[in-house]
């Protein structure tokens, strides 16, 4: 029976380690691999930062916004991270708006189709609905290219063919690989024609342009708006529209957990009891 | 009736056991009960902003307020008069129109009848110049209180406030 | 007081009696261990499923245009509304683990065999109820593996010969899945469930009548049995609660651990998924489907025809198996056999979750481990027949009682 024992054991790790790993399922991303971040949010134990929350919300609603919109959620809903009523008035008529309103943006979707060629996805449930979840969204919004990428893949398009050093630095920059150097060389051409080049999305071209630029916004209070603050910030905040009540999901699981721990070892104790009478 | 001695029963680590138990069912309940209760974008239409400038004098619009009609009268002088004078009159359910209006200029009822809930029609029909329920004749004046026919109160004055001179929101907030 | 209205109520409907027979002092085996409580468990969740369910259709809409913000609306607006779709959604998962679990434990110790045959076959037909139920529930939410699994699993009908492209038009209602199927599968997902409720009855009333298999796979004396009360009821509740600690870290702590991502984009009947695969618990039978792919235009028939095999094959295995001896415990070839089968299920599982084409192993190609694994699947059932019945396998002593 050693090997039934070996089996119980392995069915009794799975059961209380597969719960509290990070949130993850079994879905992996295939492709590079994601920039892991620190999530305030993550973990059972994890809370929305909710600095953060506000600072995204921030550069959701004057950036994002202008093409995707947020369709679960309403201005009035923000207050629940500690805007007053008059901020979330303030902010939603900057939209032209009014709190009662849904994060919806003032691109319409013929517009978008006509000038993107698709209309952009609605962002209220994004950090769920990609393999990855944050870490994917956070990848993709920091994932284009940089200033020296830029230059690198200019340098490489200048004489119009790709040294096999050139292919190694653009392969390592571009996170593409190395031993297709016709996608390498292919990736060079339309980025030289303009199409907007992503280290982290399937097939690396996608329709949206960069959205965030270091300084876009203007922090309240005071955080420098780099890129990866934007970047991270709005993913927390997405990441908050996506499950407004993961916090309260988590703390009332640390009561029932609790209770249920009490209870079973309860359980367990008044088992012993009464099966002492049996005599095997 | 039980007065043998019965082991289990008297085990208090099966009583405790089974009092803890108990608790668990009871709360594992309260989440079905609590689901039935308005969702928070029920509660969120608790209130109703109203713009008022586009209703003249003597007219009157019918808004839905928490799923139900309200009419919003705009009094001309005329109706403000008679609704005050008729405050001494004999009354079903005397009230003064002074207290069912927050500004006498604009009228809030919930227009559904007390008698049996139909929408009476809408200002300056029925023997009092307000309302008249069509269903089985309520007379409400321009005060909208009952003056005559089956129905037993005057029609409620939801809660309303003016935000400024030009919007009235009906209803309290609630959550 | 209350004894007087339990014996009138006695004379007219023998409830006393019923409770003390069948439930009460039922004799049950004493040597019972605990993969004896995946049963009790799967009704517990049965019982979670129902409830959450029904409660989630009170906020539910069966509507194409609708279903995909119903679902957020419950998540984000009603009260306590995430808990009971996140609940209904692991309960799900949590189902299919407890019923392998108790399936297995069943062919391990022999529960199949005579005198439990009929038992057996409620056993097989609540399994099929319930991937049907299943199957439609995941549609429901409306998300892009909801339509898509619709979509391969409903096509699945046309592989049927001459009627097979009406029939697949009939049961979607349209030319595609749509509007009409998630209205009907709505319907028939709130209806299934009591439908596999009743035949969980029939199948404790089989149970009843034959009394419980153990662990030895002995027919016991009455010495070797203790009432099912106390005991029983105090194993089971501690089972339901050890159960819950870890159902709940899933809906508590990682809800989605078992959800695609996917499906929280709406159905887009023009834009299929990268990716599509069913949910885990169908992943071996999925496996075997997409393992027959050699037979150029039969292939499409003999896959479906496979899978359904693979199932139904559960039917006849209480008369394949012709040992003398019932619990695998004094059967060590069929043991081994039997650990085989098992890594099989979850090789066949991680076939099925890989996408068709993908290579493994460095270039061998996932469609020959998923036809070896569909080999394997079958060759249990050929093996555990041919061991038994040409008397390959010489059982080790079994004791005549405990």
């Amino acid at each position: 029976m050693d090997f039934m024992n070996t089996v119980k054991a392995a069915l009794v790790t799975a059961a209380l380690v597969l719960p509290v790993l990070p949130q993850t399922g079994l879905a992996s991303s295939g492709g590079p691999p994601l920039p892991q971040e620190d999530w305030s949010f993550k973990g059972i134990f994890g809370q929305f930062d909710q600095a953060a929350l506000k600072r995204g919300a921030k550069v959701t609603i004057e950036v994002c916004l202008g093409c995707h919109s947020i369709k679960y959620i309403k201005f009035d809903h923000l207050r629940q991270f500690g805007f007053t009523e008059a901020e979330v008035s303030e902010m939603a008529g900057g939209a032209g708006l009014t709190k009662q309103d849904k994060l919806v943006s003032g691109l319409a979707p013929a517009d978008a189709k006509e000038s993107f060629g698709l209309v952009p996805p609605d962002l209220s449930l994004m950090t769920k609905a990609r393999k990855g979840y944050e870490d994917y969204t956070f990848a993709i919004l920091t994932g284009y290219l940089t200033e020296e990428d830029t230059a690198l893949v200019d340098a490489a398009k200048e004489d119009g063919t790709l040294s096999p050093e050139e292919i190694t630095k653009l392969a390592s920059a571009l996170h593409m690989d190395p031993h297709h150097p016709e996608k390498i060389d292919e990736a060079v051409k339309r980025i030289a024609n303009g199409d907007h080049f992503n280290k982290y999305f399937p097939g690396n071209f996608l329709a949206m342009p960069a959205p965030l630029s270091a300084g876009a916004v203007t922090y309240a209070d005071g955080t420098e708006a780099t890129v990866k603050q934007l970047a991270k910030d709005v993913t927390t905040f997405l990441a908050w529209a996506a499950e407004p009540t993961q916090t309260e999901r988590k703390s009332t699981g640390h009561k029932v957990i609790l209770y249920l721990i009490v209870l079973t070892a309860m359980l367990y104790a008044v088992k012993r009891r009464i099966w002492a009478r049996v005599h095997h | 009736m039980v007065t043998q001695q019965d082991d289990n029963r008297r085990d208090f680590l099966i009583l405790a056991t089974s009092a803890v138990g108990a608790v668990g069912v009871a709360g594992a309940v309260w989440p079905f009960i609590r689901s039935w209760s308005p969702s928070a974008d029920v509660l969120a239409q608790a209130t109703t902003e109203v713009n008022l400038s586009n209703i003249q004098e003597g007219q009157m619009i019918t808004v839905p307020w928490q799923g139900k009609p309200v009419f919003i009268l705009h009094r001309s002088p005329d109706q403000i008069a008679a609704a005050k004078k008729d405050d001494a009159e004999t009354m079903r359910q005397p009230e003064k129109d002074a207290d069912r209006v927050k500004d006498e200029k604009w009228l809030v009822v919930l227009a559904l009848c007390t008698h049996l809930g139909c929408v009476p029609q809408p200002v300056g029909t029925g023997d009092y110049g307000g309302f008249l329920c069509p269903c089985h004749g309520s007379h409400y004046d321009t005060s909208g209180r009952i003056r005559k026919g089956p129905a037993p109160e005057n029609l409620p004055v939801p809660h309303h406030e003016f935000k400024d001179a030009n919007t009235l929101v009906i209803g309290k907030a609630v959550g | 007081m209350f004894k007087g209205i339990m014996e009138w109520v006695d004379e007219r409907l023998p409830v006393t009696e019923l409770i003390k027979s069948q439930a009460t002092e039922y004799p049950t085996p004493k040597n019972l261990n605990y993969w004896w409580n995946f049963g009790s468990l799967a009704l517990f969740v049965l019982i979670i499923q129902l409830v959450t369910g029904i409660f989630l259709a009170m906020h539910y809409k069966p509507d194409a245009a609708l279903a995909f913000d119903s679902v957020e609306h419950i998540m984000r607006d009603v009260n306590w509304g995430w808990l009971l779709r996140y609940l209904h959604a692991n309960g799900a998962t949590a189902f299919f683990v407890m019923i392998y679990i108790h399936i297995l434990r069943g062919m391990y110790y022999g529960s199949h065999r005579k005198p439990r045959e009929i038992l057996w076959w409620f056993g097989v037909i609540i399994f099929f109820a319930l991937m049907g139920t299943a199957f439609m529930g995941y549609v429901l939410p409306w998300g892009q593996m909801s339509y898509w699994g619709a979509a391969v699993i409903t096509n699945l009908v046309s592989a049927l010969p001459v009627v097979g492209q009406d029939l697949v038009v009939w049961v979607w209602g349209g030319f595609a899945v749509g509007d009409p199927t998630l209205n009907r599968f709505f319907a028939l997902h709130f209806l299934l469930p009591f439908v596999v409720f009743g035949l969980v009855i029939l199948h404790m009333w089989a149970l009843h009548a034959v009394h419980s298999n153990n662990p030895d796979g002995i027919d016991l004396e009455e010495k070797d049995t203790i009432p099912f009360h106390p005991y029983f009821t105090i194993k089971d509740l501690y089972g339901v609660g050890v159960f819950l600690i870890v159902f709940c870290a899933f809906v508590f702590y990682n809800p989605n651990f078992f959800l695609e991502p996917d499906n929280y984009i709406q159905a887009d009947p023009m834009k299929t998924p990268a990716h599509i695969v069913p949910e885990w618990y169908f992943l071996p039978f999925y496996a075997v489907l997409r393992s027959i792919d050699f037979l150029g235009t039969m292939s499409k028939l003999v896959g479906v025809i496979a899978m359904g095999a693979a199932i139904a094959i559960l039917f006849i295995l209480p008369f394949l198996d012709r040992s003398p001896v019932r619990s695998f415990r004094y059967r060590p070839i069929s043991r081994a056999l039997f650990w085989i089968f098992v890594v099989d299920c979850f090789v066949l599982g991680w076939v099925g979750y890989n996408p068709a084409d993908a290579t493994v192993f460095g270039g061998m190609p996932i469609i020959y481990v998923g036809r070896t694994a569909t080999a394997i699947y079958f060759s249990y059932f050929a093996l555990l027949w041919l061991v038994t019945a040409l008397k390959v396998e010489k059982p080790q002593p079994v004791p005549k009682s405990l």
